[in-house]
Order: C-alpha cells, then structure tokens, then sequence
C-alpha cells in the first residue's frame, strides 16, 4: 500500500501535501483562518494608531479579567449600600444620619453613599460589566455560528497516519467506492465533502457531532438571555412590604404601600391591582421539651380581591407558600401583635386602633410600641409581652411568644407630638421633646383595664389584642425567562461536554493491477476519553467496506488493514496509535 | 484571509453597536429615574384643558357615616384630597386645606377628603382638632385611593387632586399643599373645553 500511496504523493507538491495534512487536524470548530490567526493579541500597534489604541481599548473591556474585577468592584461597591441608610428604602435614618454626622454626612452625599444603587459610578461599573459580559459573548457567538457552518477540511495525504485507519481493498472503481462510502456516512447524518471540480484524486472529508457547537451556541446564547431576563426583572418588576393588621385591608397601591422599591420604568399606574384583608392570623409554637417557644407554623388567612370590586377569594398565606395574584406573589415575612387601644381626651375619642408593636425580642415576643393622639395632646410609649412574667417582682418578661397571659407597660406623654410642623415621622416613633412625661408611668395594664390618667388629661383603655403580618409583595417578570435561559444553559454545557467532534476521511486509489480500488479510511476526534469514538469508528469502517465491496456483502473478504494491523484479520481492525490513554 | 479580517470586523462593530445600545438604554434609564422627592412641599402636576384623565366615579361612606356618591359632585371643581390621621405631612397640611375651604367653599368649590389607612375615630379626632368641617370618605381599605391612582399617578400621602366640572383632573399635588400651587391649580381647573 504504501509505495502506491507514495506515488500520490509524488503527484502534489510536498508543501501542499504538508498544509493538507495539517488542516485536517486543524482544531475542530476553527475555520482555517482563525486557527491561523488565533494567538495574536497583545498591545496596539499597527499604522492607524487610534483605531489601534480603540481596538486594544475594546479587547481589554471584553477581557475575562477585567470583567472579574468589574464583578469584584459590583460588589465592593454594594457594601456601603449596607452599611449606611439609603435614601429610597430608608430615608428617616438618613436624615437622622445627618443630624448625628454633620460633617461627615455631606461629604458621603456627595458620593451618593447615601442612594449608592443610583449613583453613577455604580451606574458605571454596572454598564461597564455588562459591555464587557455583552462583548465577550456576542463576537464568540458570531464565532460559534461560523464554526458550526464550516466545512469538514479536505481528506489528508495519509490517512494511515491518523489516529485510527484502516485500509482494504475494493472491487469497486475508486470513484464508485468512495460514492458507496459517502452513501454509508450520509445515511449516518455525517456532512460530508467532497473534491471539488478539477481537484485531483478520489476522496471523501466527513464530519459530525455539530451538535457541540449547537450547545455552545446555546450556553452563550442563554447566559445573554439571562442577563436580559435579570435586566427585564430590574426594569420592570417592583418590592414591596406592606404591614396588615387582622381586620385590616390594604389596595396594591404606591400611597398605601409601607415600602415600595419600584423597577426603572415602573410607575405606580403599572401595580397590580389588586385589595388584601388579612382575616386571621394563627402562630403555633413548640409548648414543650428542648425547644419550647420555638414557632412550629404560621398560617394567615386572607381574602383578596384581583380588581377593585371584583370577587373576593381567600386563601392563607403561609412561609415560602406565598399568594399568587394577578403574576404578583404576596410572601409572609414577619409578625406580631397589635394591642388595641382606645384613648379619651377632653374632647372624647381621640384614638382607637390595634396599634402594631414591632418584636424587640423574636423568641419571646416582647414587643415595643407607641400611641399617638395629637388632637388629644397625648402620646404613649408602651412594652408589650405576649405572656407576662415578673421576674423579681420588679421587672416585666415574657416567657413565651403565644399571647397566654398578654400585658402592656406604658409609659404617658403629654404635650406637642410634633406631627402639625408636618416633617414626616416614623409611626413607631414618639417625639417627646415638646411633652412631659405624666405621673404614674410604667403603667402596667391587662386586658381590659383603663388608666385614668391624673390631671383630667384623659383616660387610655386596653381594649384587646390582635396580631400582624408584614407582607413582601413581589413582581419579577424577569424570573420565568431567567430559569429557562438557566436551564438552556446547563443543557447547552452538557452537550457540548458530551458530544465529540469527529471526523472520518475515504480515499481510493486505483488497485495495483488497474481493477478496483484501495480504499483508506481514517478518523479523527479531538477527546475521546471515553473510548467511544474506538468503537464507532470500528463498525463505520465495517459498513464503509460492507458496502464498496458488492462481491461480498456480509464481510470484506480478504481486508488488509493498517500499518499495525496483521493479515490474518478477516475483518478490518481500526488502527489505535494513540488517544487510547487519553 | 482578507474576507475573515472583514468579517471580524463586522462581528467586532455589531458587539460594539449592540454594548453602545444597550449602555445608552441603561443611562437614559438612569436618568429618567424615579424622582419622587419627600419633600416638605409637594409637586404639582397640571394638566391642560383637553388633556385631563378622567376621574373615576365611586360610591362610599363617609366617616360619619353618611352616603357618599362622587357622581354628585359633576357641575362643581373639586378639591379631593388623599390623607391620614398617622401621616404627619397630612396633618401639617391641615391648616392651609382649611383655609382655602373658607375661601373656596362660598365661591363653589367642593373639599372632600379621603381618609386612607386609618380609623374614624382617630381621623374625627383630628379634624374636629383642626376645626375641618368638610366630609370625609372612609377609606381604611383604599379602594378610593385606588381607583383614583389608576386614573393618576400618587405616590405618596398626602396627594391632592383638583377635578374641573366636567370631572376630569385638572392637577395633582403629591405631599403637602401650599397656597400658591393651590390657587394656582383651582385657576387652571376653572378654564375647560
């Protein structure tokens, strides 16, 4: 075989021979000049110096390293975000920052420390991650289109120097035998190529597993899809948290909203419009043993309404079993209780409303509060234990989160709350500094009971107590096409970790004595771990001669195989040089 | 060669057109912003004669109790304004809403308040404090204030709204009201179509 070989050789220039042989194992998914160009890079030069400069400017921008360190600065910059009260979600702190700092608070304003997810350098390193996330993948998925377009390279000289071959002989005419071939690899979904008009020689490139660079495509395609879908989500979604007592109804709107973090182009019109009542509020907690106190469920049941007078519908909210409303979810995230309270000034009512205690201890529920009743001039501050407990007589505790024994400790104001200067403030908050506290304080009381307060200012009564919830109210329209880009993705990587690129290569030069063929096949994968491509290629290379030799269509009859082979082999045996440890 | 040095090329200025695009859609974002200042005095929106949102129609109680049916109101500029006893800018306001229905009211114009989040008794108390005689709706569950925020924009409490006498909205006042964007509103409303 091989002088026959050699004399084909001869035929073609040795350089030809030698780039042939070298695009055949040119990388897989590479088209020619790429693999030639790949490898350049480096600093700018060339004649046009700013296009040069611009073109450097830009492979920086779209290097991974600089969009690691863009992703580090990401999140370097949300620490102050933490640290510090932000304007949108907590303004009352800020402002209280700025008296408590005077110096300092201006000077981190100007930083926009103070609104840190709006600043602009934020804003910068945000934009600037994603040019470079976005150039990064966009050319690669170019790339990736073009690979997957490229044709098997051109049949090497020899193919008995590829990983695996085998050679035999055919009773066929070269051209019928690589026709046979081709129909073999066709029938098997190879892309096949063949001479072009006037090239020389019978031969046959095939190529498959295309699929690999599908799922890459698809990994780059889905990770941009993800970064729009987190984009989208950011756009268009919204948070909210909103505190209901039991009794209570609250509409989806900006005004009633206690928090409300809208996405950049959301304005209040776009909310859900939706009405909630939280009916009851149920907790139960672990009564005895090891961990007595601790919650065992919370169950709030709601009804709600989708549009303003539309049917009402219940449901019960529970932890990590949010509401789903109008592509809204409604999530349980916090409670506690609301003490009723009545409180009679000189010109009667003045206030009555469960007034929501904010849990200064989670596991037992004692909880702080105040009471405001401006028309009336009085304030209260108040402690509130779910199960009361003196403990040494003197101080008040609770010794269990369920309102088994609930009391309220008060402490009276009168005077000027501070609400006619009109400053916005905090409803858990009590300005005392224009009152003056009234005789009497703490005062303990159950259930109930009424404090006349001295001095005819008034009376307050507990009349009872209620629970809250706080509700976080999400919409993320970002989140559905954010798992499904999720899931491509891992579905693109699996295939293009466990589909193989291979390669398969026919020749047929006319047999020694002018009839039939010599018939060489060689194949070519770039990772084989798994020794799968051994065998495929094995029974490709069994059909390939099944059916280029029409004398005998169960088995070649006298085969010669490879190189390495022996001539005992009744079938055609691939040749393993290498890749066999791979 | 020459072809893949071009078609690099066009693939590098189509990365670069989609980054400019997607980087010019973030910064008008950015700065198209949401600007809703807490500020002591509120910001008024007016809206021209022609290109008024209607106001919703609703019916609800008042806080006394009495019947309330908005539709009644057609024929007069309204002052609708959203507020809470608990809201402090609310009651910072109080003052000047009074004032201006003691101007207002003989000449015509109706005050009606819509009292959002809050209980009778403790919104009765304020305004029998401040001395506001003009009626309320009971609005503890919102839906007024809701209906009213899908016809316009309010994003906070207190939010005012003036309706002209076909019942459109002239002008909105998010935050606490001064006189002048008052006057200035109740002028407006007075010219329709």
């Amino acid at each position: 075989m091989t002088d026959v070989h050699s004399t084909t050789s001869k035929a073609a220039p040795a350089s030809e021979a030698a780039d042939l042989d070298r695009e055949a194992t040119r990388p897989f998914g590479t088209g020619p000049a790429e693999a030639a160009e790949s490898g350049s890079g480096g600093a700018p030069g060339g004649s046009a110096t700013g296009a040069g400069w611009g073109r450097w400017a830009w492979r920086q921008l779209t290097s991974m390293r600089t969009a690691l360190i863009l992703l580090f600065l990401l999140a370097l910059g949300s620490v102050p975000g933490s640290i510090l009260p932000q304007q949108g979600s907590d303004p009352a702190s800020v402002t209280q920052y700025f008296t408590s700092h005077p110096a300092l608070a201006p000077w981190l304003n100007r930083l926009g420390l103070f609104n840190v997810f709006a600043a602009p350098w934020f804003a910068a390193i945000y934009i600037l991650l994603f040019a470079s996330l976005v150039g990064c993948v966009v050319p690669r998925t170019f790339k990736l289109v073009g690979s997957a377009r490229t044709p098997p390279p051109r049949a090497p000289r020899n193919l008995t120097r590829l990983p695996q071959s085998v050679t035999y002989p055919s009773a066929l005419p070269p051209d019928a035998a690589v026709d046979a071939a081709a129909t073999v690899l066709g029938g098997q979904r190879f892309r096949l190529r063949r001479p072009a008009a006037g090239d020389a020689g019978h031969w046959l490139a095939a190529e498959k597993g295309y699929l690999r660079e599908v799922g890459n495509l698809l990994f780059h395609l889905s990770l941009l899809g993800v970064l729009l879908s987190i984009a989208l989500g950011g756009l268009f979604g919204y948070k909210a948290d909103e505190l209901v007592t039991e009794g209570q109804t609250f509409s989806d709107t900006t005004a009633q909203l206690a928090e409300f973090h809208p996405g950049r182009l959301v304005s209040g019109s776009d909310l859900a419009q939706f009405s909630l009542t939280l009916d009851k509020f149920t907790a139960n907690y672990i009564n005895s043993g090891a961990s007595i106190g601790q919650p065992a469920e919370f169950n709030a049941n709601v009804s709600y309404t989708t549009t303003p007078g539309g049917a009402t519908k219940t449901d019960s909210i529970q932890v990590n079993h949010p509401l789903s409303v109008d592509s809204v979810k409604v999530y349980l995230i916090g409670h506690g209780y609301a003490p009723e309270f009545t409180v009679r000034g000189r010109g009667g009512v003045a206030y009555q409303e469960a007034t929501p205690f904010i849990p200064a201890n989670t596991n037992t529920m004692l909880s702080d509060g105040v009471v405001k009743a401006p028309s009336a001039s009085l304030g209260f501050e108040g402690v509130f234990v779910p199960t009361a407990y003196m403990a040494g007589g003197t101080t008040l505790e609770s010794i269990f989160p369920a309102a088994n024994n609930p009391e309220v400790s008060l402490i009276g104001y009168s005077g000027n709350l501070g609400l006619n200067s009109g400053a916005p403030q905090s409803i858990y908050q009590l300005d005392t500094s224009q009152m003056t506290e009234i005789a009497g304080g703490p005062h303990l009381m159950t259930p109930g009971s009424t404090w006349t307060l001295p001095g005819k200012l008034g009376s307050i009564t507990y009349d009872g107590t209620k629970q809250w919830v706080s509700l976080a109210i999400t919409y993320d329209p970002g989140q559905i096409p954010a798992l499904v880009c999720g899931i491509l993705a891992i579905a693109g990587l699996l295939l293009s970790f466990f589909v193989r690129r291979r390669r398969v290569f026919v020749r047929a030069l006319p047999g020694p004595d002018g009839v039939g063929s010599v018939v060489t096949v060689g194949g070519l994968t770039r990772t084989d771990a798994s020794g799968g491509f051994e065998d495929e290629f094995a029974n490709l290379a069994v059909d390939i001669a099944d059916a280029s030799s029409p004398s005998s269509p169960s088995s070649p009859s006298s085969p010669t195989a490879g190189p390495a082979a022996s001539d005992d082999h009744q079938k055609p045996e691939p040749n393993n040089q290498s890749e066999t440890g791979a | 060669m020459v072809f893949k040095a071009k078609r690099r090329t066009v693939v590098t200025t189509a990365a670069a057109v989609v980054v400019l695009l997607v980087a010019a859609l973030v910064v008008t974002v950015f700065t198209h912003g949401n600007s809703s200042s807490a500020s002591d005095d509120g910001n008024m929106v007016a809206y021209p004669a022609g290109h008024r949102p209607a106001a919703p129609d609703f019916a609800a109680t008042s806080l006394t109790g009495a019947p309330i049916n908005f539709a009644s109101y057609r024929g007069k500029i309204v002052v609708l304004n959203v507020w809470g006893s608990w809201c402090a800018p609310c009651v910072g306001e109080g003052q000047t809403l009074k004032y201006l229905d003691e101007e207002y009211g003989p000449k015509g114009i109706a005050f009606l308040g819509d009292d959002i989040q809050d209980t009778p008794a403790d919104a009765l108390a304020f305004l029998r404090s401040a001395g506001i005689t003009y009626p309320s709706v009971n609005d503890a569950n919102g839906a007024v204030e809701q209906r009213l925020a899908i016809a316009v924009p309010i994003s906070a409490t207190p939010t005012t709204l003036v309706i002209d006498k076909t019942g459109h909205v002239a002008g909105v006042i998010e935050g606490a009201v001064t006189y002048p964007d008052m006057t200035t509103l109740l002028n407006d409303a007075a010219v329709t179509q």
